[in-house]
């Protein structure tokens, strides 16, 4: 995929220059409605609307971000918040019961033995085995709070920063403020196997943002590279043919350019082209996993899971700046019933992999430049959810908790080893130190290099920004 | 006649000089801009180097700032010193040009010319602009609200009212070639006068390939026909010119294409956004609302009816066609937010004020805006006329269904499902009636012996039935109003108040008593009784029971009249009869029904909804809303929170645009728009025109074509923004297409895109139109073009419900007939700036990205464009001229020689390679279509 020979009337270096940052972008990029308010002498923005790479407001901590959603709400007390009191009150009430979505009766201890962890001392449940491994560089933070119990407003608050408005997701915001690594990959990537989590696109939605900021879905129940990635391939052409034909478009470009004393926005659409032609060989190499060694496709497992797990180091490696991996459609870790089996084997389907994808991070030197964020929506109710009328249910589930849960985080620039927060005795609200949605945000694009109140863009009057008016930066995480 | 053809460049010297007169043209009323240009350009220097030194911050002797244009009206601790308008009034002329006490400046006299500046200064009436004006104040946020509001009334440019302004005159020494050229119409010296004010040359006019190109897209979004290109670059005469684009204008192209455009304004999609499990989301009418915009802009509706029907088709007089209400589309296809009606009413908002006029009231949803003159009385008071409408059940058909195979399945299908309801509906009626007969008993002795209520609740009898309200009430008025006498129910009267204790005693004379007393006692009744010999109220219900079940078993009037008996159709006349306390009406069906016959009712209701909805075949219906039929008073949320109230405003339009309250009757809607297409509204006409400029030249007068207000930019040229605003109000009579004359006739929209190193230093970002802005197709232009060079794209029929833009096999449809779904767009759409749909939109913004590129590379759809392309090569037999046709059909031009040269070159290599049914040609043809040329507008 060597093209040197096919653009020798450019040099690289000017390319490189007009991919994103050259003055002839500004030219054709001025037919803007709304106008950036990203504080530009700090954020490095030429032209903030391509995904050229840009400086941050101060010197980041992670470069990029790998957001591990395992949506439906998996259940706190199962997996890394430990609650032995549940034990004293099992088939008993527990006092302070709040209100969730559905009725819940009585405590339900957690059928899942805890251990300790590392040097830390990090208690993890038996469900991820693989990731403990890890336990000495997790920050488990178990105070975290939304605001409704349901999934769509809350998948909408976790990814959007609002729960009901049409806002940009997170990923996109943090491509708009930063660009991306690398120019012949998307900027920000969501998979989800086999279909769309609750809410669907709207996870990852640009919104007012450009369109280019959107996130790019790819449906990792697929395996073959043509249809995981939209116009990767020409159907009929091979490489050699095509380039044939793409010469001849790049001849007639230049000479279409001379013609038009060299108008920088012309330069820069064929510059783009030429990106194009690369990206069609790097993104189809990128999500190609079948092309890594057996021993490290054993290790992650050859399971949707496991396969997209590994396509996003393989996209963090290549500068690819945020990736969101979905654990299924609709929304999985919802077990409202039967929480033993079902959390049992959800989390066996995602356990290994992201063991697999910490090592692999690790190994790489990647971590320390790459936030893992884990966690659902929302947690579980440590008390048992209530049979409902018709009898179609039993008293083995929890239901929604917003009021408190667990996410984690390694890498990035947080610290590791580090439980902070916690719920109440029975893990049902969280009460020291409580952290919300927009708290968690504001730090992660605080790690990110980026002030939260300053990331904003002019729409419909005002600036926007992904915390609206809220968020704190919490600095007892940073390492 | 002016002949379209290259001219040579003429040189001009611009000298200072020369420019001197144009700056502040004499004979045209001077303009606010003008104004604040003059103060900005001397005033303010003079004041700054002479004044400030003791006048300002800092210091401010005898308390007098000369730093900002409040101080400066309000003058020193010892009064005013300016009267504007009034020389000889104002004080601060006197001190300066005073040797005496007072001698401002004190050490220095002013010379004669900056007294003169001063003087000028205080004529024109103390005009301020930029720093320490009023709106500066304001958008450092520190004022209230009703300051602002003033104050923006007062300063703010796009509240000042649209004037007409006389374009300014060319400098004498101007070369005749250019003053003619640049005096096609008043844009052109709006425009060339500022540009020679900068030193700026502007471009040449583009070759009439270019320009024929250029108008075709800009008025239609279609590449121009060949043989149309052919005969104008033969004849680039101006009449040949004007005859084009009055041709253009009048196609139906041209109104699609400018449909589009509003389409991105008014949100436009084809769902409601997300649908909870599973259900659809489908927006199933909004097409129709896309066709009556097409419609509209065909018939070229004068702008302030086409906004006028938008808003409140509904509450016009004389009604408007049921065509017509389809435009009501515009407030109702946006997204519905998971039923969350603040959420719909705050979209609505926001498309009515920005949408419409540039304001951005949506942000006073919480508090007064910070920095704009809108206040949160003023979103409530709007919230108030959309919380006053809803949306009807049903959708008004709006016209015919359509003749094909569909149509007669659709009727087949909803005759059955209305069957099914009326089926329904009828059975539970027969039911209710047949249950409510055999349990009259109960009623009697529910009234004379009313039951204990739980909870409110009537009584539920021993086989389940329940007691229906309307019965027992309609039975209770009727038997109150009987007195003992009555030949039918005095027996009742009197008997059901004899005490249960004693009724086995005393009923026996009580009834004696009234067979002989009643005068005219009914036979049937006195039949019953001594049959029956009543032993308690029970038995006495009874047999009331069994004379009532007689009659409404009887079906009707005449089957009771046959039997000959009077006395039984006297009975019939008060319990047989539709109407009578258990014979309900079939309306009340509702009222006697039960909860699970209701929810079988509302299944089967929905069945039909979800048919005309989503089935093909149905007639066309208007996604209407329709005023409440009580207004719904409006109260301030506080923080914008619905349960934190505040205090309750009247629903009225904004302060700053008036504040007149609507009608009290209905929601006010009505009012809302006369309010925006008022033709003194400074609002409505600045952003229409600016937009339509916008969209020809690629960007506006104004810069932020969405905001009008204090944050927003101050257009680059307001005379002229202001002149066509006010003339297309007067002259043009709010006409689009005079609007688009006006622009595509100026010379300055027919200038080149190519730009002379020097302009590109002076006016890098085009702000004074020295030359055309090139620009890249839209996605919708792009798709369609791709669809004319292949030869398949089909014009009609038009309208209808859209389809998927992506997959080749769905038929060539122009792009505007998709079906986009707002939850979610196809990657490919949002890669190609297609405008966010849950917004209203002005422009697009542009980007820049390889996904682009990806798809012109290897998408399905351009692979099956290519095919058909080389396709229709193949009736030309020899090289050349195949690459001749290619040429014509992929860019409407003839190949130049070294194009067809390198062509050649290019497939004698080729050959011998592999071809299948993607051989040389259509892998020509798809290069073609992947360059520059074909993807951008010069």
């Amino acid at each position: 995929m060597n093209s040197n020979h096919l653009f020798r009337e450019f040099s690289r270096r000017e390319l490189l220059k007009r991919s994103g940052l050259g003055v002839g972008w500004m030219a054709a990029s001025t037919v803007l409605q709304e106008s950036l308010h990203a504080n530009p002498s700090t954020l490095n923005h030429h032209n903030p609307h391509t995904l050229a790479a840009r400086r941050p407001h101060f010197p980041a901590r992670a470069k990029a971000v790998i957001h591990i959603f395992a949506n439906g709400g998996p259940s706190h007390i199962d997996t890394f918040d430990p609650k032995p009191k549940l034990e004293e009150y099992a088939g008993r009430e527990i006092p302070g019961s709040l209100k969730t979505e559905r009725r819940t009766g009585a405590a339900l201890p957690s059928p899942f033995q805890f251990q300790q962890h590392g040097e830390s001392g990090l208690p993890v449940s038996e469900l991820f085995p693989s990731v403990a491994r890890h336990a000495d560089r997790l920050l488990v933070v178990r105070s975290m709070h939304a605001d409704v119990p349901n999934h769509e407003p809350s998948l909408l608050l976790m990814n959007c920063g609002d729960g009901r408005l049409v806002r940009p997701s997170a990923g996109s915001w943090v491509t708009y403020g930063l660009g991306t690594e690398n120019q012949n990959l998307p900027g920000f990537v969501a998979m989800c196997p086999g279909g769309y989590p609750i809410s669907g696109p709207a996870n990852w939605r640009s919104a007012f943002l450009p369109g280019v900021f959107q996130g790019t879905y790819i449906d990792t129940k697929k395996k073959n590279v043509d249809e995981l990635v939209e116009c990767i391939r020409h159907p009929v052409l091979d490489e050699k043919l095509q380039r044939e034909q793409f010469e001849l478009m790049a001849a007639l470009d230049r000479k279409h350019l001379q013609q038009r004393k060299n108008d920088a926005a012309l330069e820069s659409r064929i510059a783009s082209m030429e990106l194009a032609w690369r990206m069609q060989f790097e993104a189809g190499e990128a999500f190609d996993v079948a092309k890594e060694p057996n021993h490290i496709l054993e290790r992650y497992g050859d399971t949707p899971h496991g396969r997209q797990l590994l396509i996003a180091r393989r996209l963090v490696e290549r500068g690819v700046r945020y990736v969101q991996v979905w654990h299924g459609k609709d929304q999985p870790w919802d077990s409202h019933q039967e929480i033993e089996k079902n959390h049992r084997k959800l989390a066996g389907e995602a356990d290994k992999p992201i063991g697999a994808l910490l090592d692999d991070l690790v190994g790489l030197g990647l971590l320390d430049s790459t936030l893992v964020l884990w966690g659902g929506e929302f947690g579980r109710t440590p008390t048992v959810e209530l049979p409902n009328d018709a009898g179609t249910k039993t008293a083995t589930g929890r239901d929604h908790n917003h009021h408190g849960f667990t996410v984690w985080m390694a890498g990035g620039g947080v610290q590791g080893g580090m439980a902070y927060g916690a719920t109440d005795e029975f893990g049902f609200q969280a009460v020291e130190d409580p952290v919300h949605v927009h708290d968690l945000q504001a730090t992660m694009l605080h790690l990110l290099g980026i002030d939260h109140k300053k990331l904003t863009y002019r729409h419909s009057g005002r600036d926007f920004r992904l915390t609206d008016v809220h968020g704190r930066v919490i600095h007892d995480w940073l390492a | 006649m002016y002949p379209l053809q290259k001219r040579p460049v003429i040189q001009i010297a611009f000298s200072v000089s020369l420019l001197a007169g144009a700056t502040f043209p004499v004979g045209s009323k001077a303009s606010v801009f003008d104004d604040e240009r003059f103060f900005e350009t001397k005033v303010r220097p003079l004041l700054v180097a002479k004044c400030y030194e003791c006048h300002s911050e800092e210091i401010s002797e005898a308390g007098l700032r000369l730093d900002n244009h409040q101080s400066v009206l309000k003058g020193s601790d010892v009064g005013i010193i300016v009267t504007p308008g009034d020389i000889d009034a104002s004080k601060i002329i006197t001190v300066i040009k005073s040797r005496g006490d007072i001698a401002m400046p004190p050490n220095e006299k002013l010379t004669a010319e900056e007294i003169k500046i001063l003087e000028e200064w205080v004529k024109r009436g103390v005009p301020w602009g930029g720093a320490g004006s009023e709106k500066d104040l304001l958008s450092n946020g520190s004022n209230s609200i009703s300051e602002r509001i003033a104050s923006a009334e007062k300063s703010h440019w796009s509240f000042q009212p649209i004037l007409r302004y006389e374009p300014p005159t060319f400098p004498e020494e101007l070369p005749t070639r250019l003053r003619q050229n640049w005096s096609r119409n008043r844009i052109d010296r709006f425009l060339a006068v500022k540009m020679l004010e900068q030193g700026i040359q502007p471009a040449e006019e583009a070759s009439p390939y270019a320009i024929i190109r250029r108008l075709s897209y800009n008025l239609t979004g279609l590449p121009p026909a060949v043989n149309d290109v052919e005969a104008f670059v033969a004849n680039p005469t101006e009449t040949a010119y004007r005859a084009y684009a009055e041709r253009l204008l009048d196609s139906a192209e041209h109104a699609e294409h400018w449909a589009r455009h509003w389409l991105d304004l008014a949100r436009y999609a084809d769902t409601i956004g997300y649908a909870f499990g599973g259900q659809s989301n489908k927006s199933p009418f909004a097409w129709t609302y896309r066709d009556w915009v097409v419609q509209a802009f065909h018939d070229d509706l004068p702008y302030n009816r086409f906004v006028t029907l938008q808003v409140a088709a509904d509450l016009i007089t004389p009604e408007v066609s049921k065509k017509d209400l389809a435009a009501l589309g515009f407030l109702t296809v946006g997204r519905t937010f998971r039923g969350n009606i603040h959420d719909i009413i705050d979209d609505r908002i926001d498309l009515v004020t920005r949408g419409l006029m540039g304001l951005s009231v949506a942000c006073a949803r919480c508090h007064d805006h910070k920095y704009e003159p809108v206040g949160i009385d003023d979103y409530y008071a709007l919230h108030g006329i959309f919380a006053s409408t809803e949306t009807p059940e049903e959708l008004p058909v709006i016209g015919e269904p359509p003749q094909n195979q569909e149509a007669k399945a659709f009727a087949e299908k909803m005759a059955e499902l209305e069957q099914n309801l009326v089926d329904h509906e009828q059975a539970i009626y027969d039911r209710a009636l047949r249950e409510a007969v055999a349990h009259a008993a109960d009623y009697l002795t529910e009234v004379a012996r009313p039951s204990e209520k739980k909870d409110g609740r009537l009584p539920q009898m021993q086989d389940g039935y329940e007691i229906r309200p309307l019965i027992l009430g309609r039975l209770e008025r009727l038997l109150r109003a009987k007195n003992p006498s009555h030949p039918i129910l005095g027996p009742w009267v009197q008997l059901s108040k004899v005490p249960d204790d004693t009724f086995a005693a005393d009923a026996g004379g009580v009834l004696d008593q009234c067979i002989s007393s009643i005068p005219n006692l009914n036979m049937c009744v006195k039949q019953e009784l001594i049959s029956t010999k009543p032993h308690s109220l029970k038995d006495l219900a009874a047999a009331y029971g069994r004379l009532i079940a007689r009659v409404a078993d009887s079906g009707n009037e005449e089957a009771i009249s046959r039997k000959e008996s009077k006395d039984l159709h006297s009975i019939w006349l008060i319990f047989g009869k539709i109407g009578t306390p258990f014979v309900v009406l079939e309306k009340e069906w509702k009222s006697v029904s039960k909860r699970s016959e209701r929810d079988e009712h509302s299944r089967r209701k929905r069945k039909i909804l979800a048919h005309q909805a989503d089935a093909l075949g149905g007639p066309p219906r208007a996604m209407v809303l329709v005023d409440k039929a009580k207004p719904t008073e409006s109260f301030v949320f506080l923080r914008g929170v619905p349960g934190r109230r505040g205090e309750k405003i009247d629903r009225r339009v904004p302060q700053i645009l008036g504040g007149k309250l609507v009608d009290k009757q209905t929601s006010g809607r009505r009012d809302l728009a006369d309010m925006i297409v008022n033709p003194e509204n400074p609002l409505t006409a600045r952003v229409f025109v600016n937009w339509v400029w916008t969209h020809h030249f690629g960007h506006g007068l104004i810069p932020t074509p969405g905001d009008l207000g204090l944050r927003g930019e101050p257009p680059s040229h307001p005379e002229l923004l202001d002149d066509l605003a006010r003339r297309f109000i007067d002259e043009g009579k709010w006409s689009a297409r005079w609007l688009h004359r006006e622009i595509v006739f100026s010379q300055a929209w027919r200038q080149s895109s190519i730009a002379q190193p020097e302009v590109l230093v002076r006016d890098p970002e085009n702000t004074y139109y020295s030359r055309s802005r090139r620009r890249r197709l839209s996605w919708e232009s792009w798709r369609d073009s791709l669809l004319v060079a292949a030869g398949t794209l089909q014009l009609s029929p038009r309208g209808g419900p859209g389809m998927d833009p992506l997959d080749p096999s769905n038929g060539a449809r122009r792009t505007l007939y998709s079906w986009v779904d707002r939850q979610d767009v196809p990657g490919i759409l949002r890669a190609f700036d297609i405008a966010n749909p849950d917004t209203a939109v002005h422009v697009r913004p542009a980007t820049l990205v390889p996904q682009q590129g990806l798809v012109m590379l290897n998408s399905p759809l351009v692979i099956d464009a290519a095919k058909k392309v080389a396709e229709r090569l193949l009736d030309e037999y020899n090289t050349q001229a195949r690459i001749e046709q290619l040429w014509k059909i992929v860019f409407a031009r003839n190949p130049r020689r070294d194009e067809v040269q390198r062509v050649q070159d290019w497939i004698e290599r080729a050959k011998g390679s592999p071809s299948g049914d993607f051989g040389v040609w259509p892998q020509l043809a798809q290069a073609l279509m992947a360059t520059a040329e074909f993807q951008y507008v010069d």
